[in-house]
Formats: C-alpha cells, structure tokens, sequence
C-alpha cells in the first residue's frame, strides 16, 4: 500500500494496485456523512478508432457508442440496477466525457454494499439486440434536449470550427442518425478493450476504511478479464495547426446573441506534470488577461457589451488543448474584435506582478474551497489520474508558476491565426 | 453529527444564526433580507444587489472589489434575489478559505468587512446610488429577465406556475418585469434601499469556525436600527383547483417541454406534508420512480420525467422533455400512475426506497456549508423547530395510508405544453 500525504492542505490518498490489475485510491473525509466512489475508465468519446484487445487492425466506431454504452452498463439481465442502489439509499449516475466514462454513487449508508453493487454493474455487461434498439429512443432524446441548448450548441460549433479532423469535434452522445449504426457488437468489442480493470481506477472519498474497501471489491470484482494487456492504442488522424472555420452561426431562440471565442493550441503533448502546470499557466493568463478584476472586463462591462456570464477558461489533454472565452453580447462581432486586439497589445507589455500574485492567491484558494466539495474531489482525481497526475500536489505545481511562464505562454502559443467565432442568434 | 444553530438578536429585526463547525476549508457569511412578495416592489427589489455589489464607499468600483476579493484569497461574493413561496429573499454571501490554510488568520475580519460595506456603505454620489451604475444594472437585469427563455426546461416550469397561480401572488417572477424598470433611477432606488435597511427582516448565517471574538464582532458589525419592521404573512393554499387550464406555448424548438401542475392544499405545517414528500418521491422522486420507470424506462418516451414539491404553496409539478407527438401518450401514463398512487398500489419496497431517498438527500446537507446556511434559512421561514433528525424521522415514520391519503389531495390544474412551430 502506498500512501500519499499532502501536509499543506492537510489531505492524505491511500492507494492499492490489486491482482487484477485494478488500482483503487482513498481519500478518508473525516466528518463527512456522504461518501462517493467513482470507477472510471480512461475512455471517451474521442477514443473512436482504436486497435481492440486481442486484435491487430484498427476499427473505426459511430460516433457516440462511448456514452451509448454508458448507458447500455446499466442494464442487467434479471435485475433492475438504479432499483438495486434505490434500495440502499444512495444515488447512482454516469457520465461520459470527450476522454473518460464514469460511474458514480454517493451514499450515506450502506456504502460497502453500494461498492459491491458499482463494481458489479460495470463489470457485467449485458446487451441484446431489444435492449439495445430501446436505449436508441431515450439516447434520441438526449440529443434533441442538447440540440435546444444555445449554451451547448455556441460551444459544440466552436470545437466544430477550432478543430479539422480531431475526434473533439464531434459531440459526446453523437448523433440520431449515427447511433442507429450502433449494435451490441460494436458495444461488446469496445467494453472488453477499454473496460480491462488495468485501464480503470477506482476513487472513494468519504469517512471509511481502506481494508474494508479492498476486501470488498475483491470480493466482487471479475477475476477472469484478460491480463496481460499491452497499452491501448487509440489512433488519432494528423490534425494540423489550422482552423477548420473562422467565424459559425446558429439560430435559436434564445433571448440575446451567444458567443464562444476559441483559440486552438499549437503546444501539445504535454503529460504529467507538465501538462498540469501547462493548464494552470494558461488559466491564470486568461485570468489576468480577460477576468473579472481585468481592465479590459470593466471596460466591457462598462460599455454594455458583456455582462456577468462573461468567462475564459482553458482545457486540453495530450492531444488537443484550446482556451475558450464566451458569454452574451448584443455585439458578438465587437467583442471578438476587442478580444484580438487585446492579445495583441498584451503580447507587446509586460504582465504585471501585482496582478499575477493576486490571480495565484485566487486560485489557491478556489482550490482549497474545492476541497469541500466530496463531487469536486471525485471528479479532479479522475480527471488527473489519467494524466498520471495526483491532483492533491496541485498547489505545488502552482508554486512552481512563474510570471515568465504566463508571458512565454501568452507570445508563444497563443495564436490569433487560430482562432474562432461562434455565435447563436435569437431567431425573432 | 448534530448541528447546532447559536441565534442570536443583533436588534430587532435582525438575527444572527451562528454554527460552528471545523470539517470544511473554508468559512461563510450570509446576509438575507426578506420581503413580501409583490408586483409593486419586485423589479426594483431585485435591482438593488445588482447596484450594491457594484462599489462601496472605500472601493468605488466592481474592479476594486474584485480585486480586494483576490487578495482575499480567491474569496467568493455572490448575490441571489429568489422566492421561497411569497417570500421574496435577498442574499448576499462570502466564503473564503479559514486562515490556518492560508497563513492569515485575521483575514476573515476582512471578509466580514468587505461583505458589510456592500449592504451597508453602498457607493454614493449626492447622497444616492450612481445614476451610472443603476442605468448600467437595469439593462443586466432586463437580460436577467428576457433570458429566462433560454433554460426551456427552467422556462416551461416558470410558465405553468405563472398560469396556475395567476391570482396569486407565487406566479410573480422573483427578477421583477422588464416594464418596470422604466421608472426606477438612482433616486427611487436609493429610497427603496433605505426602506429595506430599516424595515426588511434580515436573517445573517455564519459557517464555519468562530471564538467569542468574533462573534462580538459580527454582532457589532451587523447592528442597524431597525423600525417599523415589515411583517411577512404566511402564504394562502388551496386544495382545490383554482384554474383548470391548457396551455399550449410556441417555440422553435426540437424537444417538446410538458409541465402539469397540481394542487394539494397539504400545508407544510400539517404532519400529512410527510406523506406527500414520499408519495411525490414514490412517483417522479428518482430513477426508481414510477414515473422514470414507465415513461422513460418502458416507453421510451423521454429523458428525463419526475415530479417537484413547492414546499411553501403545497404545489407539485410534474416535467418531461418529450416528442411532440408523444403528449396525449404521455398524459396518459402520468394519469394512470397518479391513479395507481391514490389507490394505494405501490409496495412497502417502493415506501421504503423513497424514504431512504429523502433521508439521503436531507443529510447530504450535513456535507456542505452553504445547504447548512440555506437550510437554517428555510427553518426560519417555516417557523420549524424540529432538529434535521427529528424532520427525517418524521419522513421514516410515515404509513402506507398516509401515503394513499396525501396522493388523493393531488389534483390536476395546469397543464401546460411547450411544443414547436407549426
């Protein structure tokens, strides 16, 4: 067993690598009545061409089977799951990203027998032709909920601009059309290669213990899933440095414009460390640059042209990386010119210190707040581990942040060559 | 794990409700006022925050406090104008992390401080608000207001209880109306800002770790004297059904969004409320709901379905996001397991499970500072003194017939379809 201790924000992470190639981490939460698990696969949407276990050639999938089978694992052959977790008081959800599938509950009693239960259920798939052609409707009304969405669709475009050929363009839950093309084959093919316990983990945090824990999922857990597994290889095609669209529109009726600035990144393969760190620089750049203690938001404000749902923030993995800046505007056009040329002024001026020791001051402690919050914990570990990263030493990567680093940032990879506009108009 | 709430009367009219605890990082500050519900004051009620966060006497603008916020360690501000029943609440909170992570233990006085001089050392020009800031926050709050048709779910919801309760004053939208906002300039603004300093209950919270010391200085720094203070009367229910309508609604858009609203007449105050909280949970509460189980589960028919209790009105609404021509379909289903609900069929499992549920959800409070804030603050409104462990073991004592009892007061009002063009 191995032990990971942070003293400065007084939280420790025990971790355990069973048999079966599982590793399980705990973050005991004195105190705390709820307790969460989430297992989760290093598997997303964006995983869509991929050689499968045991075999050689690649195979291309619809788009969507990810989050069709997200939903698919909860369904079993004599029993009904949500009832199962129902029945001991907890509540259990799933979500699928553009590069994770996870499972989650959190309960206040019972949770061993909720643990078994998680374990289980994802474990045992079970798809037939009728359960499948079933799941087609409700996923059906999932897109359409998201299609009536301005909020998703300014940002879904915006990927859809930014990005040529690279898989993040393409929405998480795919199409109507495209998960027609889905059959259980295809869910079986994709389970057995990315649901192998070696490219899983699983978190908990709460007030438990950690033998207990593992006895549990030992217990439990499928022993017979294929070993001696070699690294997953996804495929990704050759994206280059270029913009797919500079400027998309949609119409909706919303009640003002909608817009979603992004700017793709050209630094990528980062990992580890270094892409954490990558991550923090170039928020706390947009911080400076575009937050809400920034000249140039009050400046805006002022003027009427941007209001409260004004934000920037930046998001990437090894892969693929780009800083968004959006909100509502009755100017869209205005904005977005405002914005490029205030990238363009700040390359040619210096970040002042005052205002990069207050962005830092700022995020250590939205962290430590972070820290509160048993969802916020389960979701930054997932979302970390599978960067090879334990996201309780973020506080030291952040210490590391020199101002230099955001002003390499800002004249190296931030490139106005590369950037998008999406907008959503109110249909009058 | 018991919570303790230490209240105390700053003066009249204004309590401070402290509650000690160390599990979190952070601590919090509340400030509430509250007020009576109505058509005359809602718009320039909800306008006030707005302008009040904008600067103080000691920093004039947004900029500045934001950026004193920052010092703070990333400390948050927010604000938040809602309703709770006819109550219109007014909310103004600060967090930030306790000083022992942050090596500064007096900093929170700053943050009590900072909090304090928004409410009460506005930023003044000629004795009033900023004409500058106030025209400036009439147009985000005319946005605030237009833009509730942006969430359909959100706006389906509003829409059905503003034809339900037309007559009544829970149908008025907590933002205010883009109508009134015409009138308001900094003068008006500023009177009626005065008029809530001194006569507006106000409810303050605080979250987190404390000693005598600063509990003497909250005290101190909240003290205001109070006069004529407004009374905010308990809202009237009603059982029976008060408009019988169908409404059908236009939009261009892909998912069809159906809302029903019910009466039931049960006041939170009577023990059958229990009965209602696990009969609505029994029906639409959860993926085990007969609602999830039938529409989504077995037809096919939606995404999401489930039923909604308006505690202070006695008022459930049931929402689904379906095809458009899946309504009658729907309707359907959503009678026949109402029906299924008075006539008692549903297992002492399903009883069971809907309790636990309940039970989950109300102790999920005991896990976050701010649910504890919001949850001393409805016990205040609702004038409840039971303890969060006697509320929930009045939740596992409720009968098979109270259940069936409660279910036969819901009956039908609203229907309401927001489907598309054409």
């Amino acid at each position: 067993m191995e032990v990971i201790e942070n003293k400065r924000i007084k939280e420790k992470i025990y971790h355990q690598e069973l048999d079966s190639g599982l590793n399980i981490y705990f973050m005991p939460k004195e105190g705390y009545v709820q307790k969460h698990a989430i297992f989760a696969t290093n598997y997303g949407s964006n995983n869509n061409y991929f050689i499968p276990i045991e075999e050689k050639e690649p195979i291309k999938v619809p788009a969507g089977v990810a989050h069709f089978l997200e939903h698919k694992l909860f369904e079993e052959p004599e029993v009904d799951i949500f009832d199962q977790f129902s029945k001991l008081g907890a509540y259990v959800n799933a979500y699928t990203n553009f590069n994770q599938t996870a499972y989650l509950f959190s309960a206040v009693d019972y949770f061993y027998e909720n643990l078994e239960l998680l374990i289980k259920f994802v474990q045992n798939p079970y798809f037939t032709d009728e359960n499948v052609e079933k799941e087609k409707g409700i996923i059906g009304q999932e897109i359409k909920m998201y299609e009536d969405s301005a909020n998703w669709r300014v940002y879904s475009n915006c990927l859809n601009g930014m990005y040529i050929n690279h898989p993040v363009k393409i929405d998480i839950a795919g199409t109507v059309e495209s998960i027609q093309g889905i059959d259980k084959e295809v869910l079986y093919k994709c389970y057995n290669t990315f649901y192998n316990p070696s490219n899983m983990v699983l978190f908990i945090v709460g007030d438990l213990s950690f033998d207990k824990i593992i006895e549990r999922v030992e217990k439990v857990e499928r022993k017979d899933f294929h070993r001696e597994v070699e690294e997953i290889t996804t495929i990704y095609p050759d994206e280059p440095i270029g913009i797919q669209n500079q400027y998309l529109e949609g119409h909706l009726p919303t009640s003002i414009p909608l817009f979603c600035i992004g700017i793709k990144d050209r630094n990528l393969n980062r990992q580890g460390k270094e892409l954490v760190k990558k991550d923090l620089v170039t928020n706390i750049l947009l911080e400076i640059l575009f937050g809400e203690s920034s000249e140039f938001y009050n400046d805006l404000y002022n003027k009427g042209l941007i209001d409260n749902s004004f934000a920037s923030y930046f998001t990437g993995k090894k892969d693929y990386g780009h800083s968004l800046i959006l909100g509502q505007s009755n100017e869209p056009d205005r904005v977005y010119s405002k914005v490029l040329k205030h990238i363009k002024s700040a390359k040619k001026n210096k970040i002042s210190e005052d205002d990069f020791q207050r962005i830092k001051n700022k995020n250590i402690g939205g962290f430590l707040m972070g820290l509160n919050s048993l969802d916020f914990i389960s979701n930054y570990f997932v979302d970390n581990y599978f960067e090879k990263f334990i996201f309780t030493d973020v506080l030291d990567i952040l210490d590391n942040v020199s101002i230099k680093d955001i002003e390499t940032r800002l004249i190296e990879d931030i490139d106005e060559e590369a950037m998008v506009l999406s907008v959503i108009n109110p249909i009058h | 794990m018991v919570l303790n709430c230490n209240r105390i009367g700053i003066n009249k009219g204004i309590n401070l409700n402290l509650i000690r605890t160390d599990k979190f990082k952070s601590n919090i500050l509340s400030f509430y006022f509250t007020l009576p519900l109505d058509r005359e004051g809602v718009t320039t009620n909800a306008l006030l925050p707005l302008v009040l966060k904008r600067g103080t006497k000691e920093l004039e603008t947004s900029l500045k406090i934001q950026r004193k916020l920052e010092e703070l360690y990333g400390s948050n501000l927010s604000i938040n104008v809602d309703k709770k029943g006819e109550t219109q609440t007014i909310r103004f909170t600060i967090e930030g992390p306790k000083g022992s992570y942050v090596n500064d233990g007096k900093y929170i006085i700053h943050m009590i401080e900072l909090l304090k001089s928004i409410i009460y050392d506005p930023y003044l020009e000629k004795g009033v608000f900023s004409q500058q800031y106030v025209e400036q926050e009439k147009e985000i709050l005319k946005r605030l207001i237009e833009g509730k048709i942006n969430d359909k779910r959100e706006y389906a919801i509003y829409r059905c209880i503003e034809e339900m309760c037309k007559n009544e004053k829970f149908s008025i939208y907590p933002l205010g109306y883009v109508e009134d906002l015409e009138k308001i300039d900094s003068n008006t603004l500023y009177k009626n800002y005065e008029k809530i300093l001194y006569q507006a209950p106000v409810e303050i919270f605080y979250v987190g770790e404390y000693d005598k010391e600063l509990e003497s200085y909250l005290i101190d720094s909240f003290k205001f004297p109070k006069k004529n203070i407004i009374e905010i009367e308990r809202e009237s229910i009603t059982g029976s059904v008060q408009t019988k309508n169908m409404i059908y609604e236009d939009m261009d858009i892909t998912q069809g969004k159906l809302v029903i609203g019910y009466r039931t007449g049960i006041p939170y105050e009577d023990h059958l409320y229990n009965g209602l909280m696990v009969a609505s949970d029994i029906l639409g509460g959860g993926p085990n709901s007969k609602l999830f189980r039938n529409v989504r589960e077995a037809e096919s028919l939606a995404y999401y379905i489930g039923t909604s209790i308006y505690k202070y009105k006695s008022i459930m609404l049931i929402d689904g996001g379906i095809e458009f021509e899946n309504f009658e379909k729907t309707i359907g289903i959503i009678r026949s397991q109402i029906d299924a609900m008075k006539s008692g069929i549903f297992t002492n499992e399903d009883m069971d499970i809907s309790k636990k549920s309940i039970k989950t959800s109300m102790e999920s409070i005991y896990d976050s500072a701010f649910l504890i804030s919001e949850y001393f603050f409805s016990k205040v409104l609702t004038k409840d003194s039971r303890s969060l462990e006697e509320t929930i073991g009045d939740i596992e004592k409720v009968t098979k017939e109270e259940v069936i009892e409660a279910s036969n007061k819901i009956n039908a009002d609203t229907i309401y379809f927001l489907r598309h063009i054409g």
